[in-house]
Protein backbone atom coordinates (compact mmCIF):
# COMPACT_ATOMS: atom_id res chain seq x y z
CA UNK A 1 0.00 0.00 0.00
CA UNK A 2 2.35 2.58 0.85
CA UNK A 3 4.56 1.25 -2.15
CA UNK A 4 2.04 2.16 -4.38
CA UNK A 5 1.92 5.57 -2.83
CA UNK A 6 5.59 5.47 -3.10
CA UNK A 7 5.37 4.34 -6.37
CA UNK A 8 3.30 7.12 -7.62
CA UNK A 9 5.01 9.76 -5.96
CA UNK A 10 8.09 8.52 -8.01
CA UNK A 11 6.02 8.52 -11.23
CA UNK A 12 4.96 12.08 -10.79
CA UNK A 13 8.50 13.75 -9.85
CA UNK A 14 10.07 11.60 -12.50
CA UNK A 15 7.39 13.20 -15.29
CA UNK A 16 7.31 16.68 -13.81
CA UNK A 17 10.92 16.53 -13.88
CA UNK A 18 10.77 15.88 -17.49
CA UNK A 19 8.46 18.45 -18.36
CA UNK A 20 10.40 21.16 -16.56
CA UNK A 21 13.64 19.99 -18.46
CA UNK A 22 12.08 20.19 -21.54
CA UNK A 23 10.48 23.70 -21.22
CA UNK A 24 13.93 25.12 -20.06
CA UNK A 25 15.98 23.25 -23.48
CA UNK A 26 13.58 24.41 -25.76
CA UNK A 27 12.30 27.47 -24.18
CA UNK A 28 8.63 26.64 -23.37
CA UNK A 29 6.41 28.63 -20.94
CA UNK A 30 4.90 26.00 -18.74
CA UNK A 31 1.24 26.66 -16.92
CA UNK A 32 0.97 23.94 -14.33
CA UNK A 33 -1.84 25.66 -12.09
CA UNK A 34 -3.80 26.68 -15.40
CA UNK A 35 -4.17 29.96 -14.45
CA UNK A 36 -4.86 32.89 -16.88
CA UNK A 37 -1.97 33.62 -18.36
CA UNK A 38 -0.92 36.70 -20.93
CA UNK A 39 1.44 33.81 -22.83
CA UNK A 40 -1.72 32.31 -24.89
CA UNK A 41 -2.81 35.90 -27.26
CA UNK A 42 0.73 36.57 -27.59
CA UNK A 43 1.37 33.14 -28.64
CA UNK A 44 -1.09 34.19 -31.54
CA UNK A 45 0.48 35.13 -34.86
CA UNK A 46 -0.23 38.63 -36.54
CA UNK A 47 -2.77 39.28 -39.41
CA UNK A 48 -2.88 42.80 -39.64
CA UNK A 49 -1.29 42.79 -42.97
CA UNK A 50 -3.30 40.39 -44.27
CA UNK A 51 -6.64 42.31 -43.17
CA UNK A 52 -5.19 45.49 -44.58
CA UNK A 53 -5.07 43.94 -47.89
CA UNK A 54 -8.07 42.26 -48.50
CA UNK A 55 -9.41 45.21 -51.00
CA UNK A 56 -7.07 45.73 -54.38
CA UNK A 57 -6.12 48.43 -55.14
CA UNK A 58 -7.56 50.24 -57.76
CA UNK A 59 -5.53 50.61 -61.17
CA UNK A 60 -7.85 53.51 -62.75
CA UNK A 61 -7.29 55.73 -59.81
CA UNK A 62 -3.59 56.36 -60.33
CA UNK A 63 -4.94 57.58 -63.98
CA UNK A 64 -5.45 61.29 -63.56
CA UNK A 65 -7.33 61.29 -66.56
CA UNK A 66 -10.07 58.62 -65.64
CA UNK A 67 -10.68 60.01 -62.58
CA UNK A 68 -11.59 63.74 -64.24
CA UNK A 69 -14.10 61.83 -66.79
CA UNK A 70 -15.44 59.57 -63.54
CA UNK A 71 -15.46 63.03 -61.39
CA UNK A 72 -17.10 65.31 -64.40
CA UNK A 73 -20.06 62.21 -65.01
CA UNK A 74 -20.84 62.22 -61.56
CA UNK A 75 -21.15 65.97 -61.68
CA UNK A 76 -23.14 66.10 -64.61
CA UNK A 77 -25.46 64.00 -63.13
CA UNK A 78 -26.18 65.76 -59.98
CA UNK A 79 -26.74 68.68 -62.34
CA UNK A 80 -29.41 66.67 -64.59
CA UNK A 81 -30.76 65.62 -61.40
CA UNK A 82 -30.64 69.04 -59.42
CA UNK A 83 -32.34 70.61 -62.81
CA UNK A 84 -35.09 68.12 -62.48
CA UNK A 85 -35.64 68.96 -58.81
CA UNK A 86 -34.85 65.39 -57.53
CA UNK A 87 -31.17 66.78 -55.88
CA UNK A 88 -30.37 66.27 -52.21
CA UNK A 89 -32.16 68.44 -49.74
CA UNK A 90 -30.98 71.10 -47.72
CA UNK A 91 -29.37 70.26 -44.50
CA UNK A 92 -32.41 69.90 -41.93
CA UNK A 93 -34.77 69.26 -44.37
CA UNK A 94 -34.77 65.71 -45.38
CA UNK A 95 -36.95 63.18 -44.03
CA UNK A 96 -35.09 61.72 -41.23
CA UNK A 97 -34.11 64.83 -39.79
CA UNK A 98 -37.56 66.60 -40.46
CA UNK A 99 -38.66 63.90 -38.13
CA UNK A 100 -36.24 64.09 -35.72
CA UNK A 101 -37.01 68.40 -35.17
CA UNK A 102 -40.68 68.13 -35.26
CA UNK A 103 -40.64 65.60 -32.81
CA UNK A 104 -38.32 67.96 -30.53
CA UNK B 1 -15.00 48.40 -58.74
CA UNK B 2 -15.72 49.42 -55.24
CA UNK B 3 -14.63 53.38 -55.46
CA UNK B 4 -17.94 54.58 -55.07
CA UNK B 5 -19.36 52.84 -51.84
CA UNK B 6 -19.05 54.72 -48.57
CA UNK B 7 -19.40 51.78 -46.67
CA UNK B 8 -16.31 50.08 -48.76
CA UNK B 9 -14.30 53.57 -47.91
CA UNK B 10 -14.98 52.79 -44.34
CA UNK B 11 -14.11 49.46 -43.54
CA UNK B 12 -11.26 50.18 -45.67
CA UNK B 13 -10.27 52.89 -43.32
CA UNK B 14 -11.03 50.49 -40.68
CA UNK B 15 -8.62 47.99 -41.72
CA UNK B 16 -5.71 50.19 -41.80
CA UNK B 17 -5.97 51.57 -38.68
CA UNK B 18 -6.32 47.87 -37.35
CA UNK B 19 -3.10 47.04 -38.99
CA UNK B 20 -1.64 50.07 -37.40
CA UNK B 21 -2.43 50.07 -33.33
CA UNK B 22 -2.69 45.89 -33.89
CA UNK B 23 0.42 45.25 -31.62
CA UNK B 24 -0.40 47.83 -29.07
CA UNK B 25 -3.89 46.41 -28.95
CA UNK B 26 -2.15 42.83 -28.64
CA UNK B 27 0.39 43.97 -26.03
CA UNK B 28 -2.20 46.04 -23.97
CA UNK B 29 -4.59 43.30 -23.85
CA UNK B 30 -1.99 40.71 -22.46
CA UNK B 31 -0.70 42.51 -19.94
CA UNK B 32 -4.22 43.41 -18.43
CA UNK B 33 -5.07 39.26 -18.11
CA UNK B 34 -1.90 38.53 -16.61
CA UNK B 35 -2.93 37.66 -12.88
CA UNK B 36 0.38 38.54 -11.47
CA UNK B 37 0.90 41.99 -12.24
CA UNK B 38 -0.26 44.60 -9.88
CA UNK B 39 -3.32 45.69 -10.08
CA UNK B 40 -2.92 49.28 -10.45
CA UNK B 41 -0.91 48.72 -13.65
CA UNK B 42 -3.34 46.49 -14.64
CA UNK B 43 -6.24 49.60 -14.34
CA UNK B 44 -3.86 51.61 -15.87
CA UNK B 45 -3.35 49.51 -18.78
CA UNK B 46 -7.26 48.96 -19.35
CA UNK B 47 -7.69 52.55 -19.45
CA UNK B 48 -5.12 52.64 -22.02
CA UNK B 49 -6.59 50.37 -23.90
CA UNK B 50 -9.98 52.21 -23.90
CA UNK B 51 -8.34 55.25 -25.15
CA UNK B 52 -7.13 53.25 -28.74
CA UNK B 53 -9.37 54.21 -31.29
CA UNK B 54 -12.59 52.48 -31.51
CA UNK B 55 -12.24 51.53 -35.55
CA UNK B 56 -8.81 49.72 -34.73
CA UNK B 57 -10.45 46.63 -33.49
CA UNK B 58 -10.37 43.99 -35.26
CA UNK B 59 -14.19 43.41 -34.63
CA UNK B 60 -15.27 46.30 -36.44
CA UNK B 61 -14.19 45.41 -39.66
CA UNK B 62 -16.64 43.54 -41.97
CA UNK B 63 -15.12 41.24 -45.06
CA UNK B 64 -17.47 42.75 -47.95
CA UNK B 65 -17.41 41.80 -51.56
CA UNK B 66 -14.80 43.67 -53.42
CA UNK B 67 -16.90 44.21 -56.41
CA UNK B 68 -20.17 44.91 -55.06
CA UNK B 69 -19.63 46.13 -51.35
CA UNK B 70 -22.42 43.44 -50.07
CA UNK B 71 -21.62 42.89 -46.62
CA UNK B 72 -23.22 38.80 -46.29
CA UNK B 73 -22.81 36.53 -48.58
CA UNK B 74 -18.97 36.56 -48.98
CA UNK B 75 -16.73 33.95 -49.51
CA UNK B 76 -13.28 34.32 -47.93
CA UNK B 77 -11.39 32.37 -50.30
CA UNK B 78 -12.77 34.68 -53.22
CA UNK B 79 -13.14 37.87 -51.44
CA UNK B 80 -16.47 37.91 -53.45
CA UNK B 81 -20.32 37.85 -52.82
CA UNK B 82 -22.04 34.41 -54.08
CA UNK B 83 -23.97 36.73 -56.79
CA UNK B 84 -20.92 38.35 -58.22
CA UNK B 85 -18.98 34.88 -57.90
CA UNK B 86 -21.97 32.99 -60.14
CA UNK B 87 -21.64 35.58 -62.53
CA UNK B 88 -17.98 35.58 -62.77
CA UNK B 89 -17.95 31.96 -62.85
CA UNK B 90 -20.77 31.43 -65.55
CA UNK B 91 -18.75 33.39 -67.78
CA UNK B 92 -15.16 31.27 -67.23
CA UNK B 93 -13.78 34.24 -65.45
CA UNK B 94 -12.39 32.73 -62.41
CA UNK B 95 -9.53 29.75 -62.96
CA UNK B 96 -10.14 26.54 -62.08
CA UNK B 97 -13.52 27.14 -61.18
CA UNK B 98 -16.49 24.82 -63.21
CA UNK B 99 -19.82 23.61 -62.52
CA UNK B 100 -19.63 20.68 -59.94
CA UNK B 101 -21.12 17.24 -60.85
CA UNK B 102 -20.36 14.10 -59.47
Amino acid sequence: MSGVGLRRLLETAVTQGVTEARARIFGHVLNPTGQRSPHKLLRKKLIGDKVSQWYPHDVTKDDPLVMAAREQERLSKLEMLKRRGKGPPKKGQGKGAAKRNKGK
Amino acid sequence: MWQDEPKCIKDHNRRLLAEKFELKRNLYKAFIRDPELPSELREKLTAKLSKLPRNSSFTRIRNRCVFSGRPRGVYEFFRMSRIVFRTLANQGMLNGVKKASW
